[in-house]
């Protein structure tokens, strides 16, 4: 037994509350992985995530899940992608590069990002607050993503059901998002 | 104002950063006779364009892309977005 | 006083009674009311006093262009000053007050200033109140802000809150008057997401207020039912109480949606939202203002607009007076009339200013033809007018009708300029509108009901056919083209008597004759000498008729005199509406520390450091002072161990087969071979050669590598880095992502800090030894039983210290950790100010040196600069000036009286020599007490200064009017061979 142990405080551990017909809830172990493409090894990077995971990478701009939701995969940029899944462990970013053999670069980015999810009927309004983002459900499809600023926070949304939306924004001033978020969805319900 | 980003579609001015000039690309070789002279030039010396000009914009709250953009200072129209690294390579930019 | 003007129909809600109050006085009104439609039929004429003379005003309009009738509304911190009563939607409790008088409104004290009215004529100010200048603000200002003016702020906090938010659409329609409901319907109809604004809360414009019929149909009724179809359509969004107040670059406009100013209360909801609203096309329906006609004493209550008066009778039911009189340069005043008549208010006169037969039959009205109005009697309360043949009749309301400006605001907002039109003589929307906008129904000149209809439609079929939608095949709603033919009249001779343009700022006809004959003459200087167009309504009433009457007296056409252009925003839109929520604490996000709340617990002062909140000192016991807190963590990090959190340091993930290499381009000294577990201390500079950032890098594997940035260029490095790899060296495979928030750092520094991490770090995972984990060693250990971390061995406070990371979500569990560990040794933590004290004691550069003015030359690290590469910053660097012998180079100094403290900021002048710029030979960046060596220490740039050790020179701080005499020494106060962190 070590002298000390350390426990995990993610910053929004265990939130959940609802806001009118919004729910607001932080979801439990979300590791994040980035994935940057090798120059002129994009192919095989490419190939080593098919193999990896089942599933291609997805266009920019847009999320893929592999079978039975285990990971998700959102392509960032043209070399950049994230790969999202339940972990407890802070080991995220050594199983992803076991899966991918060196084909990519692998960074862990897990403890980089706070998670929140936003689900309801009234969620794309408490959105409309703080989203430059067009949300409408033609203009952003389910498993669309995008990369944005949110009330001076840089920010990631994806469109994961109907009407459920995970965002992602830095842990360190997870509070001050919460609060954007939470404060969107108070004066909209 | 809105920048149409070859890869993102649509975005608002908010999420990106503005340099300047996209001769900023065109950076001198440091190996020449005459460096100190172009460094110069590409440091301090600036056309001031009234009309479509060539501006790298960086999409700091997005893919983190560079982009070269043709703006036309008198209007803002926008007539032209490419990605900054095909633009420097087809510049001759390499490594 | 019950409501004696109301008379039947109309669109109130009669069976829902509204009581509110106007100075005090209770009156009632109903459901569907403005203010000022329910003062009007309480008979409340007299509504406010106007900003230069006090003069007794009513109410001019019924829409968003009034000048006059601004009042106060609501008690206590909610009051708002300067509220036009003919928008302000009545609600059960509404409490209004008059502004701009003193003692009552019926006897204001400061009526006297319309006696003394001749010395108050355009450009009054730049006259009398010349000299002395001294006077003007401690005398003329206050006395001018006192008489003049508007409503009183209530000095408290805003208690409402405010919202933001963003819409996109395919199509923007602005207004839903005729043709602006006309395009939604059938734009939404083609299936086009369409966003239909309006800032009345009741949809339909100028059908409200007019008898015409739509479809056979009453205008209101299809107005009303149109609104209904498009409440069904998902693709619609309709949005009353907005105002459309910018059109801005791309298709973005700005929008104030009005959400709670209906209401007694905000219920805790923002009260307005601030709409950024991106359209792929936008149509302008703004309609059109009438325009007044300038006359002697033509600003009495009772006298108003023409489609004013026909407003409060047809929607609201209220006739603003028992015995009108009209007067019109054109054929749509006569609907007043005919109106007025329709609904059994008597009509005294229609005086034309043309000579032309009647444009209808108005029973019990005399018309009289080629005539004016020149004169006006009664105080407080229209009672007379005097005809130009010196007839008088006595009326108590006069409807003026001076033919309508189009509402081409927004046309103008990025450059545009309107273009006259003879036919309706008034400026229409020129060809150069903000792109995707077009214009329709009478804000494009359109002035009649069927043509707005049509414009309308048309304007929706080719904006969203543009866009790839089948317009809609549905028939274009009919109606009559009513008459509105007129000819142009903007002012009626008066003699002597005051004619006002600009009600709003007392601005007369002789204010513009005397501008003229000032030389004044061109639009702008005529704008800015005589103040007209520069209210709160920006001159919807006035800047046609001031234009107009300069084109007569300098002999030009109107279009060749010019218009004023307009800019954002077309209404008044509140502060608190622009500010959103950026108020107090959420003003800005905050990032906090992985440790804040170990830190919060264990009595830590917080410093705001860009967007964090870092440890400034943590007091401990019976503390008093900072000083206290911060001398005890110095020294007890230098006798044992001190624990910083460092978190906020930037960390970038560097990978990708030519990493190295690129590390080589963006910093000045060389990293390609730096070894696999080893960091290296790198500066940055910019192209021009200027320090730019400094940090540590640690080489992981062969390709993989972490940069440390300062904590203010953590964001601006990670940029110049990605310029650096798109831009100019496209062809290098090299990664980047930001790890900042990813890991929690601590510095561990200390003699004892090797024996605290030896207890943390798991003993299988690394030798902690000294030649098994030397200084400037990095590596992949474990801590605490296997969570993966990494340790660096690099020193900033100049004791034998470390860095360690953990995941960022086990950082306030290491805090608790490392403290326990250390509690054998007496560890602390420590803030920002030990942190900065021991740098400064080691001599170590941060942001006060790295200013964006010193080069690498000055900081005595120009050996650093490599030669045998390039590397960003580099040749420009090497220009003579930046390497001169005698630059200022970077030095400790300490006072010669060691009991005196130094001061950041003073200046270097040689001991002898006159305190002048010509003298000055550098300047101090950093000083702090040393709790170590018990006296002041500073670091400063000097001329030449690595060549003047001992010398005696004197520090100069011409702003504390001090000087002292100081000691030029080494920076490095504290174990300059370095002794301590290679331990």
């Amino acid at each position: 037994m070590p002298d000390f142990t350390l426990t995990a405080a993610p910053p929004l551990a265990g939130y959940d509350r609802s806001f009118g017909d919004i729910k607001l809830s932080a979801p439990k172990d979300l590791a994040i992985v980035s994935i940057a493409l090798p120059l002129g090894g994009e192919d095989a990077a490419k190939k080593a995530i098919k193999t990896a995971f089942g599933i291609a990478l997805p266009e920019v701009g847009m999320s893929a899940t592999t079978k039975a939701d285990a990971e998700a995969i959102m392509r960032l940029g043209i070399d950049q992608a994230f790969v999202l899944f339940a972990s407890a462990t802070p080991d995220a970013e050594r199983q992803i590069a076991a899966k991918l053999k060196g084909a990519a670069y692998t960074t862990d980015q897990t403890d980089a990002w706070c998670a929140l999810e936003i689900s309801g009927p009234g969620a794309r309004r408490a959105l409309e607050r703080i989203c430059p983002i067009d949300l409408h459900p033609d203009a952003f499809a389910v498993g669309a993503i995008a990369r944005t600023v949110m009330e001076h926070m840089g920010s990631i949304i994806a469109r994961t059901d109907e009407d459920t939306y995970l965002l992602l924004s830095a842990s360190s001033s997870a509070k001050s998002f919460l609060h954007a978020v939470e404060l969107s969805a108070k004066n909209v319900t | 104002m809105i920048i149409n980003h070859p890869l993102l579609g649509p975005r608002d001015v908010a999420e990106f950063i503005y340099l300047g000039d996209a001769c900023l690309i065109d950076r001198p070789d440091w190996e020449a006779d005459d460096a100190a002279e172009k460094f110069h030039e590409y440091g301090y010396i600036r056309d001031n364009i009234a009309g479509p000009m060539q501006e790298l914009w960086y999409h700091e709250q997005g893919d983190r892309s560079w982009l070269v953009v043709t703006r036309d200072t008198i209007t803002h129209e926008i007539t032209d977005v490419e990605m900054a690294r095909d633009v420097a390579r087809t510049r001759g930019r390499s490594k | 006083m019950s409501q004696i003007n109301r008379i039947k129909g109309g669109l109130i809600d009669r069976s829902k009674t509204l009581n509110f109050t106007f100075n005090g006085k209770s009156m009632q009104g109903h459901a569907g009311d403005t203010l000022a439609s329910a003062l009007l039929a309480n008979g409340q004429v007299l509504v406010g006093r106007s900003f230069k003379y006090h003069r007794p005003r009513g109410i001019l309009t019924a829409g968003s262009e009034e000048p006059n009738a601004l009042v106060q509304l609501r008690n206590g911190a909610a009051q708002e000053p300067n509220t036009r009563a003919t928008v302000t939607e009545l609600f059960n409790g509404l409490a209004a007050t008059s502004q701009n008088h003193r003692g009552s409104l019926e006897f204001d004290l400061m009526a006297m200033t319309d006696l003394v009215s001749p010395f108050l004529a355009a450009g009054f100010y730049y006259k009398t109140f010349m000299w002395p200048a001294a006077f003007w603000e401690k005398f003329y200002e206050p006395i001018i802000r006192n008489s003049a003016g508007l409503g009183r702020l209530s000095m408290q906090e805003d208690p409402d809150t405010y919202d933001k938010g963003f819409l996109h659409c395919d199509l923007l329609v602005i207004g839903a008057g005729p043709s602006g409901l006309s395009a939604a319907l059938a734009a939404a109809r083609s299936g086009a997401r369409v966003i239909l604004a309006d800032e009345d809360f009741a949809p339909g414009g100028r059908l409200n207020s007019e008898t015409l019929d739509v479809d056979g149909m009453a205008g209101a009724d299809w107005a009303a039912q149109t609104v209904a179809e498009l409440a069904t359509m998902d693709n619609v969004r309709l949005m009353t109480r907005t105002t459309i107040y910018g059109a801005f670059d791309h298709g973005v406009y700005g929008a104030l949606e009005r959400c709670t100013d209906h209401l007694p209360g905000s219920g805790g909801k923002p009260r307005q939202v601030l709409w950024r609203i991106y359209s792929k096309r936008a149509v302008l329906a703004a309609g059109a203002t009438e325009r007044p006609i300038a006359f002697g004493n033509n600003d009495r209550p009772g006298i108003m607009l023409a489609s004013a008066v026909r407003t409060y009778v047809n929607r609201f039911g209220v006739t603003p007076g028992q015995k009108v009189a009209v007067l019109t340069n054109n054929d749509d005043g006569w609907r007043t009339a005919s109106d007025l008549a329709a609904k059994g208010v008597e009509i005294a006169a229609i005086i034309d200013t043309r000579d032309r037969p009647a444009v209808c039959d108005v029973p019990g009205a005399r018309h009289v033809r080629s005539a004016g109005v020149v004169d006006t009697a009664g105080r407080k309360a229209l009672k007379r007018i005097t005809l130009t043949d010196g007839q008088m009749i006595d009326v108590d309301c006069l409807a003026v009708s001076g033919g309508w400006n189009p509402a081409v605001h927004l046309t103008c907002h990025q450059q545009g300029r309107p273009v006259w039109n003879e036919k309706i003589s008034a400026f229409v929307p020129g060809k150069d509108l903000p792109p995707g906008m077009v214009v329709a129904g009478a804000a494009s000149g359109a002035l009649t009901l069927a043509a707005a209809l049509d414009e309308g439609r048309k304007a929706a079929d080719s904006q969203v056919k543009d866009l790839g939608f089948t317009p809609s095949k549905q028939a274009v709603p009919k109606a009559q083209d009513e008459a509105y033919e007129g000819a142009p009249k903007w002012h009626i001779p008066s003699g002597k008597k005051r004619a006002w343009v600009d009600f709003q700022n007392d601005v007369t006809v002789k204010d513009i004759k005397l501008s003229h004959r000032e030389g004044f003459k061109s639009v702008e200087h005529l704008k800015r000498y005589t103040t007209t167009g520069m209210a709160t309504d920006q001159g919807k009433t006035s800047n046609m008729s001031a234009l107009a009457i300069m084109a007569e007296c300098t002999g030009k056409s109107i279009p060749e005199t010019g218009t004023t252009i307009f800019r954002p925003p077309y209404t008044p839109v509140p502060i608190g509406a622009l500010a959103g929520r950026a108020r107090g604490q959420d003003f800005r996000p905050y990032r906090l520390t992985p440790s804040h709340e170990w830190a919060t617990k264990h009595g830590a002062t917080f410093v705001e450091v860009g967007n964090w909140l870092r440890a400034q000192w943590f007091v401990k016991g019976n503390e008093k002072g900072w000083r206290d807190s911060v001398d005890r963590e110095v020294l007890n990090t230098r006798n044992s161990v001190g624990i910083c959190d460092v978190t906020t340091l930037g960390k970038i993930d560097i990978q990708g087969k030519d990493a190295a290499e690129f590390l080589n381009k963006v910093y000045a000294n060389a990293f390609a071979k730096l070894a696999v577990g080893r960091v290296r201390y790198g500066i940055m500079l910019r192209e021009d050669g200027i320090c730019y950032d400094d940090g540590t890098t640690a080489r992981m594997s062969e390709n993989h590598f972490v940069m440390t940035t300062t904590t203010a260029n953590a964001v601006l490095v990670f940029r110049r880095m990605e310029f650096a790899r798109q831009c100019l060296y496209p062809d290098m495979d090299v990664h980047m992502i930001s790890t900042t928030d990813a890991w929690a750092q601590f510095a561990v520094a200390g003699p004892n800090a090797r024996k605290l991490l030896s207890k943390i770090v798991d003993a299988d995972s690394q030798d902690m030894s000294n030649e098994g984990f030397p200084f400037m060693a990095c590596g992949e250990v474990t801590v605490c039983g296997g969570t993966p971390g990494r340790l660096f061995r690099i020193s900033f406070s100049g004791e034998l210290a470390y860095e360690i990371a953990v995941p960022a979500r086990y950082g306030n569990s290491l805090m608790e950790a490392l403290m326990k560990a250390g509690e054998e040794f007496g560890a602390c933590p420590y803030g920002t100010e030990a942190l900065g004290v021991m740098r400064i004691e080691k001599g170590h550069a941060a942001g006060n040196e790295l200013d964006g003015r010193t080069t690498a030359h000055m900081l005595g690290m120009g050996g650093m600069v490599s030669k045998k590469k390039d590397c960003i910053g580099k040749t420009l660097s090497q220009r003579p000036e930046m390497n001169r012998e005698d630059a200022e180079k970077l030095v400790g100094f300490r006072p010669v009286d060691r009991s005196k403290k130094l001061i950041a900021g003073s200046h270097f002048i040689n001991k002898g020599d006159e305190a002048t710029m010509a003298n000055d030979q550098g300047w101090m960046t950093s000083v702090a007490w040393s709790p170590s060596l018990d006296h002041s220490v500073g670091l400063g740039f000097i001329k030449s200064g690595d060549t003047r050790m001992g010398e005696i020179v004197r520090a100069v701080s011409p702003v504390h009017d001090t000087e002292m005499e100081v000691e030029i020494v080494s920076a490095h106060f504290i174990d300059p061979e370095g002794e301590r962190l290679r331990a």
